[in-house]
């Protein structure tokens, strides 16, 4: 029998956050702590994670340093790490952000928090994998343990109905997803993304229907996963249904997964088939911010308005897709600055209305700029920055898969792009107005965590800063590809 | 020097925003003093300015992101000098008016001064994408400005600017995109550098399709008819520093940009599309004239006649000939010295009276004389008096249009009187007659301060008026050198009487 080779440093970082997990799970059986131990768990496994990725990413000399351990089910470059330092950060300020969430919780902070890690492992398990398995595998684990955590607050029935609606159709995505793996096994006889990519330079395909139909069922069930336009009809629901605690998470998380693997996917495993899939990428890509902005400006909830300009921003991100690995480190820097504020982003949602609720109407927010000042500044910094106004981190990231699209000859698209992100502002223009130029009414000043206060402080800088300096965010994503 | 400029108003906001909470009466002064800080740092650009150069001065440089050909940079030029100075000029004078902003005074000074460092940055920037990050930019400000402290219908038109610019400048970031990719294609290399992509080798039907996005984006803040119904809206409900800051500097960043990108980059297509330019501009001038005139509300006369007034600079800037070009840029202070004056002037009886609608006065002259006297200045200035400064670039625009564009320079010519009916008859409802209306008899005239606030202005407009040389022999050389560019890569010709301007201002200098 012939054993895998094993490298252990390849997958140290997700040794260290499942065994956070774990341990989180048995103290909380054994002494059943108050929860801000086992947030304490949780920092100290991040953190371990963070520090063995930062000496992976040392270890490996060069971009194009990559091995295959675990017989070529891991990749062990630096774009798996580069993917990991984004979750890990989201990850961070996700807890961070809700922690109230878990305060409430009482009891089930352990069950939220271990399932919190564990969806970390597998959204990382799903970008640092080059094997179709794997990265499938990685799929379930960090979607099943988002299921979960979409009822985490068992109480309430509309939390339980987007749990349900995320399982049911998360499932059938995935089914989707599995299937067009098969047809891609089928086609090539391969699983592995460097197989098939040598298939395709070795061979003619002279009937690539079944290559062509698998790799439209992998892009449709990924596409639902990072909520892209037409895939997307679930996440207004999910988003307002489940606790606002960990919707931010639970949404940068699949995000930051589902686009490493699609990356993975299209330019590891078929760059030969770039014009087929592009064409399909863009039309989607197209969709994708025409719906999500236009259903964004008119949504009354919050929450609903996040979730559609996420739709919007699957398709922005998607305009980087389509121009192939040459736009790979701007797709990193757009993941890495847009979820960052999309987990800022619901944290002030879950401060100002609730961190257990579902639902935040829009009222909830007026004349925040008197109740909490700083609250109201960092959400504006935070969707200035989804905005993509300049001096934001946002723009930069905007800009950067702009010109790679434009560069790849899908002018087109950088035009459809550019007039969605008019519509784009003015639909957080509207939050803001509400924010600013509303009178307050008699509802309390909201106060956020201490943890929470922080967090927000980070990504608030974090969107200026790059969209100032972009320079040091971006060279580190080029290290990573060897563009 | 130029970054200076730029940071300094930042570090001024940063300044005011430190200011403790329980001394409100501090931010106003305050704001006040940082904001003469770049005004003295304009002072000495303007003075250290070498006359007679073309080029930009004052440059520097910096990489800000390498693999797309990004940097800093920036640097001024005869275009450019006038409007910073003019920028720096309002700014501590539209702050020093804004005493009646009674809350959230902290956030309105730090707004003003974080717009008043987005002017200079976009004046100042040399590389396409720093110019549309301060472009951008300002518009967040601006924003909050009108939709803070504006009036009644605050929101709706800080929403209807923001999204009317957005528009524009949305279709100029994918040419501008556009831009380094074909740098990228000659060259190998992408580059956002103004002076790298004068070099590019771009068709004529390419020019026209950047000209068109680059168009788009510059003709909604000019505004240039039939995209002008964002002003009006903006005007009347911005607070008056607002109105006086957009009337003052930010329309002209749609006249500066069409003489700074249009002209140069797409000579061609420039050459082209003169006549639309020009049937647009002179329906501006025209249209805008005739619609002040019939304006009940005096806010909105001179928000409109800012249409009219800026149809003069397109028209000019489109004329192609010396006159024309130092006449537009000319005109630009010159609109932003008084429009930024009647501005301050009708905020200031509103702050009295709380209305401004012409039929509520009628006699002022008699109760308030010295306001009275400095209207009556202001709009001479405005209608083009000989001896003020409204006088010089109207008629550097006329002569300049005449010979090229004839027949629209003469339609043009009929604007300057629509702009004595408009002004002259306002004057005459607002001020002449007997203050019959109870509410007006007890009027008081302007105090000190506003008359300290008002002062600079008009010494501006007199030396301008009087010796626009100051002024010309900075701005005629850059103009002449984009001249001298669309007559080298065009078939154009400027016709030697178009040229003839620069006789006229600077003799033997120039060319």
């Amino acid at each position: 029998m012939i054993f895998p080779d094993v490298s252990w440093a390849a997958i140290a970082p997700e040794i260290a956050l499942v065994a956070g997990a774990v341990a989180i799970l048995l103290v909380d059986v054994q002494w059943k702590p108050e929860p801000r131990v086992l947030g304490g768990i949780v920092a100290l496994s991040v953190v371990a994670a963070a520090v063995l990725s930062v000496g992976q990413w040392f270890r490996l000399d060069t971009p194009s340093d990559i091995t295959i351990p675990f017989g070529g089910m891991i990749a062990f470059d630096r774009v798996s790490v580069l993917a990991r330092f984004v979750l890990l950060a989201v990850t961070a300020m996700g807890v961070a952000g809700g922690w109230r969430l878990f305060e409430r919780l009482g009891r089930r902070a352990a069950e939220a928090l271990a399932l919190v890690l564990l969806a970390t492992v597998g959204f990382s398990f799903m970008a640092s994998s080059i094997h179709l398995v794997m990265i499938f595998l990685g799929l379930e684990v960090g979607s099943i343990s988002l299921y979960v955590l979409a009822g985490i607050t068992r109480e309430r029935p509309d939390s339980d109905e987007a749990a349900m609606k995320y399982f049911l159709l998360g499932s059938f995505a995935s089914a989707v997803f599995i299937y067009g793996v098969a047809l891609l096994f089928a086609g090539t006889g391969r699983l592995a993304l460097l197989g098939q990519r040598a298939f395709l330079d070795a061979n003619i395909v002279t009937r690539p229907a079944v290559l062509l139909i698998g790799m439209a069922l992998v892009i449709v069930g990924l596409g639902f996963k990072v909520s892209a336009a037409p895939f997307h009809t679930w996440a207004p629901d999910v988003y307002q249904g489940a606790p606002a605690g960990v919707v931010g998470f639970m949404a940068a998380g699949a995000k930051i997964g589902g686009f490493a693997a699609l990356t993975r996917i299209l330019f590891t495993g078929f760059p030969l088939m770039a014009d087929e899939w592009a064409s399909v990428v863009a039309i989607i890509s197209a969709l994708s911010m025409g719906i999500g902005v236009v259903l964004a400006l008119v949504q009354d909830d919050v929450r609903r308005m996040l979730a559609y300009s996420g739709v919007a921003h699957a398709g922005f991100i998607l305009t980087g897709v389509v121009a192939g690995a040459a736009a790979e480190p701007g797709i990193w820097f757009y993941l890495a600055a847009y979820t960052i504020q999309l987990v800022a982003g619901f944290a002030i949602v879950a401060a100002v209305t609730g961190s257990a609720a579902g639902r935040s109407g829009l009222d909830a927010f007026a004349g925040l700029s008197v109740r909490s000042p700083f609250l109201a500044a960092a959400f504006t910094v935070t969707l200035l920055g989804m905005a993509g106004i300049p001096l934001t981190s946002g723009f930069v990231a905007k800009f950067g898969v702009f010109v790679s699209a434009w560069q790849a000859g899908f002018s087109w698209l950088v035009i459809v792009a550019v007039l969605a992100s008019v519509v784009a502002f003015g639909v957080y223009l509207r939050v803001i107005v509400v924010m600013y130029m509303r009178e307050p009414g008699e509802a309390a000043s909201p106060t956020p965590s201490t943890a929470a206060r922080w967090m927000l402080v980070a990504a608030t800088v974090s969107t200026i800063l790059f969209g100032v300096l972009p320079q040091p965010l971006l060279d580190l994503a080029r290290n990573a590809f060897s563009v | 020097m130029l970054t200076w400029l730029i940071l300094t108003p930042v570090v001024g906001a940063a300044v005011v925003a430190l200011l403790p909470r329980r001394r409100p009466e501090l931010y106003l002064p305050v704001g006040v003093a940082l904001s003469l800080i770049p005004l003295a740092l304009a002072g000495v650009l303007f003075f250290e300015f070498e006359t007679g150069e073309a080029g930009f001065q004052f440059l520097q440089q910096a990489l800000w992101y390498e693999p797309l050909g990004i940097s800093y940079r920036v640097g001024v030029d005869g275009i450019s000098l006038g409007l910073i100075v003019l920028t720096a000029v309002l700014v501590p004078i539209s702050l020093a008016a804004s005493t009646s902003i009674d809350r959230r005074v902290k956030e309105f000074v730090v707004y003003i001064l974080l717009l008043e460092a987005g002017l200079f940055g976009v004046f100042v920037a040399l590389d396409l994408f720093l110019f549309f990050v301060f472009f951008e930019a300002i518009l967040v400000p601006m924003y909050f400005i009108i939709g803070i402290w504006g009036g009644e219908r605050r929101i709706y038109a800080a929403v209807k600017f923001f999204l009317y610019t957005a528009v524009g400048s949305a279709l100029m970031l994918a040419a501008i995109i556009a831009l380094a990719v074909m740098h990228a294609r000659q060259t190998g290399a992408p580059s956002f550098d103004f002076a790298d992509l004068l070099a590019l080798d771009l068709s004529p039907s390419t020019q026209r399709w950047l000209f068109a996005a680059f168009g788009l984006a510059f003709a909604i803040k000019v505004p240039i008819f039939p995209l002008h119904t964002w002003l009006p809206d903006a005007h009347v409900e911005a607070p008056t520093a607002g109105s006086v800051l957009l009337a003052g500097v930010l329309l002209k960043l749609g006249t500066y940009g069409f003489l700074r990108f249009n002209l140069t980059l797409f000579p061609q297509a420039t050459v082209d599309l003169v006549t639309v330019l020009a049937v647009l501009a002179v329906i501006g001038i025209i249209y805008g004239g005739l619609v002040a005139i019939v304006q009940p509300d005096l806010k909105k006369l001179v928000a409109y006649s800012s249409v009219s007034h800026l149809g003069f600079i397109v028209l000019g800037t489109f004329a192609l000939t010396s006159g024309g070009l130092q006449g537009g840029v000319i005109q630009m202070i010159n609109h932003g010295l008084t429009t930024g004056a009647l501005f301050l002037l009708v905020g200031m009886i509103y702050e009295r009276r709380h209305t401004k609608k012409i039929a509520d006065f009628g006699g002022l002259a008699k109760v308030m004389p010295v306001y009275a006297g400095f209207f009556l200045f202001m709009a001479f200035a405005s209608i083009g008096l000989p001896g003020l400064n409204g006088f010089i670039g109207e008629f550097l625009v006329l002569v300049g249009s005449f010979a090229t564009l004839p027949v629209y320079a003469v339609i043009a010519a009929f604007g300057v009187i629509l702009a004595a009916v408009y002004l002259l008859w306002a004057y005459e409802r607002v001020f002449t007659g007997v203050p019959d209306k109870p509410e007006n008899q007890r009027l008081v005239d302007l105090s000190g301060r506003e008359i300290a606030i008002l002062a600079p202005l008009v010494v501006l407009v007199l030396v301008l008026g009087l010796y626009p040389k100051v002024l010309l022999d900075k701005v005629a050389p850059s103009t002449e050198a984009i001249l001298d560019r669309i007559e080298q890569t065009t078939d154009f010709q400027v016709p030697e009487p178009g040229r003839l301007a620069d006789v006229f201002v600077a003799e033997g200098e120039g060319r």
